[in-house]
C-alpha cells in the first residue's frame, strides 16, 4: 500500500486539475479514496495518441483505462464503496453506462467535432501540451478518433451522415443531464454524504463541460441551469482539489462546512481568477503575499497563511 | 428523423387506435437470426404483449434492409414502420399505453440507466461473441448470417457485417478485449441486474416495465441460444432470481396467450 502510485494525464486549466474527462475521474476518485498519487503531466504523447490516458504506474503493473485503474486501486484497498449497499453498486454500474452511451458522446462533439470549439478552445490548448513537431498531428488524429466513436455508435449504415446524429445526440445529452439532476435532489452526493464512483465518474464528465469557455455553448448552457449538478461540481473542485493546490494533502475529508459552501456559492464567478492566481502563487513563492488577494476559506479549515481575506 | 418530422409522426400515431393487423418484421426464426437480433425482438415482442397489443411476427430474409434503420426488428402498424425498442416504446406511448407511467422521475431516471446499461454490456458482448470470436464467427455466424442468399453473395454480406461490427468495437474499445474480459463484463452486468432485482417479481415492483422486456429479452435468448461452448449462458445461470424472473414472464405472457414463439421451456 505503500508503493508509489504515478498517474500520467493530460494537465489542467480553467480551473481544473484536469480537461480530459477519463483523467479527472481517476484523479477524483484518488481523492475519494485517499489513495496517494503522483501526477506527471504528460508531454510525451504517443501514449495520448493511441488512447491510452490516463496511465497508472506502480512498480511494476501498468494499468490504463479508467474502469481498470479503479478496479486496481480497489484491489489496493483503497475503496470509495464499501458504505454502499450491493443495489447502490448495481445502480452505480447502471449511471456510468447511462453516463457513456448519452452524454459522451455529446460531449466528444462539442469539445472535438464542432468547429467553432475545436479551432479556438481545444485544438490550441492540447497543441500547447504537446511538444512541436507532434502538435501539429495529434489533436487532429483526437479529433477524427472523437468524430469516428460517434458515427459508428450513433449513425446509421450504409450513410454515416453527422448532422442526422447531432440534434439526437444533443437531446439525448440534454435529458441524461436532467435524469441526473433528478436523481441527485437536494443531497450533497449521489449516495448520501460521501463521495462514490458514481460520483467521480460524474465529476469527471461534467466539470470540463462545465468549467472550459466555449464559442458554442448550447449544451454548457443546458448545465448551468441545473444548477444542483453545479454546485456539486463546485463542492467536490472546492474541497479536494483547492486543499490540494494549496500543498495540504485532503485526507479524506467528507464534508463540506456549511460556512465554506456558502463563501464558496457567493464567489463563483471569480473561482476561476482565483485558481490562476494560485498557480502563479505556486509558481513562484517569492511574491509577497499581499499582492495576491484570494479568498480566505473560514478560519477552521485554514491552514496554510499565505492566502489572506477577499478584499470586497 | 428531424425534431420536427418526429413530433408529426407521433402526432399521427396518437390519431389512430391500434390496429389489428400490426406486424414485427424480424429475420428468418430457424436459420438465419442471429443471438443479438434475435434478442432484440423478443424483447419487443414481450413489450408489446406487456402493453396487451397484438403483433403478429413475421420473418423475412431482407427484414435489414427494409427497416428504416437498418436495425431488426421493426414493426409495421398502420402506415407506418418504427425500429428498435426505444423509438418503439415511445411510438406506443403517444398510442396511448405506456407501462412506465406509474414511476416518478427518479425511477424513470432508474430505469433508462439501467436499460443503457444492458444495451452497453450485454449487448456489445452479444455482438462481440458473434463477430470477433474466431469459433463462434467460423462455426455458427458467417453459416447463418448469409444463408438466404446464393454463393457468392452469403460470403460476400457476411464478411461486410462483420467488417462493420468490428470497426464499431474499436471505436468504443472493445477492440483489445480478450474472450474472457467480456464474459466478466457480462458477469458483472448480471449481476447487478440481479442485486437489483432482488426478490422482486419485476424490476419495479408490481408492474412489468419496458426494462423488464428489455432484460427478458437478452436473458432468454442467452440462455436458450446454443452456441460453441455455453460459457455465456453459465454466467446467467449463476443468478437464480434471473431465472426465475425469465421463467415468470415467459409463462405469464407468452404461454397464456397461446403463442407458440417461444414454445421451448428453460432448461
Amino acid at each position: 500500500m505503500a508503493a508509489p502510485l504515478e498517474l500520467s494525464c493530460w494537465g489542467g486549466g480553467w480551473g481544473l486539475p484536469s480537461v480530459h474527462s477519463e483523467s479527472l475521474v481517476v484523479m477524483a476518485y484518488a481523492k475519494f479514496s485517499g489513495a496517494p498519487l503522483k501526477v506527471n503531466v504528460i508531454d510525451n504523447t504517443w501514449r495520448g495518441s493511441r488512447g491510452d490516458v490516463p496511465v497508472l504506474t506502480s512498480e511494476d503493473n501498468i494499468v490504463s483505462q479508467p474502469a481498470k485503474i479503479l478496479n486496481f486501486l480497489r484491489k489496493q484497498k483503497y475503496n470509495a464503496d464499501y458504505e454502499l449497499s450491493a443495489k447502490q453498486g448495481a445502480d452505480t454500474l447502471a449511471y456510468i453506462a447511462l453516463l457513456e452511451e448519452k452524454l459522451l458522446p455529446a460531449m466528444l462533439h462539442t469539445f472535438w467535432v464542432e468547429s467553432d470549439n475545436y479551432f479556438s478552445v481545444t485544438k490550441p490548448w492540447f497543441a500547447s501540451q504537446i511538444p512541436f513537431p507532434l502538435s501539429l498531428i495529434l489533436p487532429g488524429r483526437m479529433s477524427k478518433g472523437a468524430l469516428n466513436r460517434i458515427l459508428l455508435t450513433r449513425g446509421e449504415p450504409p450513410l454515416y451522415h453527422l448532422r442526422e446524429v447531432e440534434a439526437q445526440i444533443y437531446r439525448d445529452a440534454k435529458e441524461c443531464l436532467n435524469l441526473l439532476s433528478n436523481r441527485l435532489g437536494t443531497s450533497q452526493f449521489f449516495f448520501g454524504d460521501t463521495p462514490s464512483t458514481l460520483d467521480a465518474y460524474v465529476f469527471g464528465f461534467l466539470a470540463p463541460l462545465y468549467k472550459v469557455p466555449f464559442p458554442k455553448v448550447q449544451l454548457q448552457e443546458h448545465l448551468k441551469q441545473l444548477s444542483n449538478l453545479c454546485r456539486f461540481c463546485d463542492d467536490i473542485l472546492n474541497s479536494y482539489f483547492r486543499l490540494s493546490l494549496e500543498g495540504i494533502s485532503p485526507a479524506g475529508q467528507e464534508t463540506v462546512d456549511a460556512n465554506l459552501q456558502k463563501l464558496t456559492q457567493l464567489v463563483n464567478k471569480e473561482s476561476n481568477l482565483i485558481e490562476k492566481m494560485d498557480d502563479n502563487l505556486r509558481q513562484s513563492p517569492q511574491l509577497p503575499p499581499r499582492k495576491l488577494p484570494t479568498l480566505k476559506l473560514t478560519p477552521a479549515d485554514e491552514e496554510s497563511n499565505s492566502l489572506q481575506r477577499l478584499s470586497p | 428523423m428531424s425534431l420536427v418530422a418526429e413530433a408529426f409522426v407521433s402526432q399521427i400515431a396518437a390519431a389512430e387506435p391500434w390496429p389489428e393487423n400490426a406486424t414485427l418484421y424480424q429475420q428468418l426464426k430457424g436459420e438465419q437470426i442471429l443471438l443479438s437480433d434475435n434478442a432484440a425482438s423478443l424483447a419487443v415482442q414481450a413489450f408489446l404483449q406487456m402493453c396487451n397489443l397484438p403483433v403478429k411476427v413475421v420473418c423475412r430474409a431482407n427484414a435489414e434492409y427494409m427497416s428504416p434503420s437498418g436495425k431488426v426488428p421493426f414493426i409495421h402498424v398502420g402506415n407506418q414502420v418504427v425500429s428498435e425498442l426505444g423509438p418503439i416504446v415511445q411510438f406506443v406511448k403517444a398510442k396511448g399505453h405506456s407501462l412506465s407511467d406509474g414511476l416518478d422521475e427518479v425511477q424513470k431516471a432508474e430505469m433508462k440507466a439501467y436499460m443503457e446499461l444492458v444495451n452497453n454490456m450485454l449487448l456489445t458482448a452479444e455482438l462481440y461473441l458473434q463477430w470477433c470470436d474466431e469459433a463462434t464467427v467460423g462455426e455458427i455466424t458467417h453459416a447463418r448470417y448469409g444463408s438466404p442468399y446464393p454463393w457468392p453473395l452469403n460470403h460476400i454480406l457476411a464478411y461486410q457485417k462483420q467488417w462493420e461490427v468490428k470497426r464499431k468495437m474499436k471505436a468504443i474499445g472493445w477492440g483489445n478485449k480478450t474472450l474472457d474480459q467480456v464474459l466478466e463484463d457480462v458477469d458483472q452486468c448480471c449481476q447487478a441486474l440481479s442485486q437489483r432485482l432482488g426478490t422482486q417479481p419485476y424490476f419495479f415492483n408490481k408492474q412489468p416495465t419496458e426494462l423488464d422486456a428489455l432484460v427478458f429479452g437478452h436473458l432468454y435468448t442467452i440462455l436458450t441460444t446454443q452456441l460453441t461452448n455455453d460459457e455465456l449462458s453459465e454466467k446467467v445461470k449463476n443468478y437464480s432470481n434471473l431465472l426465475a424472473f425469465c421463467r415468470r414472464i415467459e409463462q405469464h405472457y407468452f404461454e397464456d396467450r397461446g403463442k407458440g414463439s417461444s414454445s421451448i421451456s428453460l432448461p
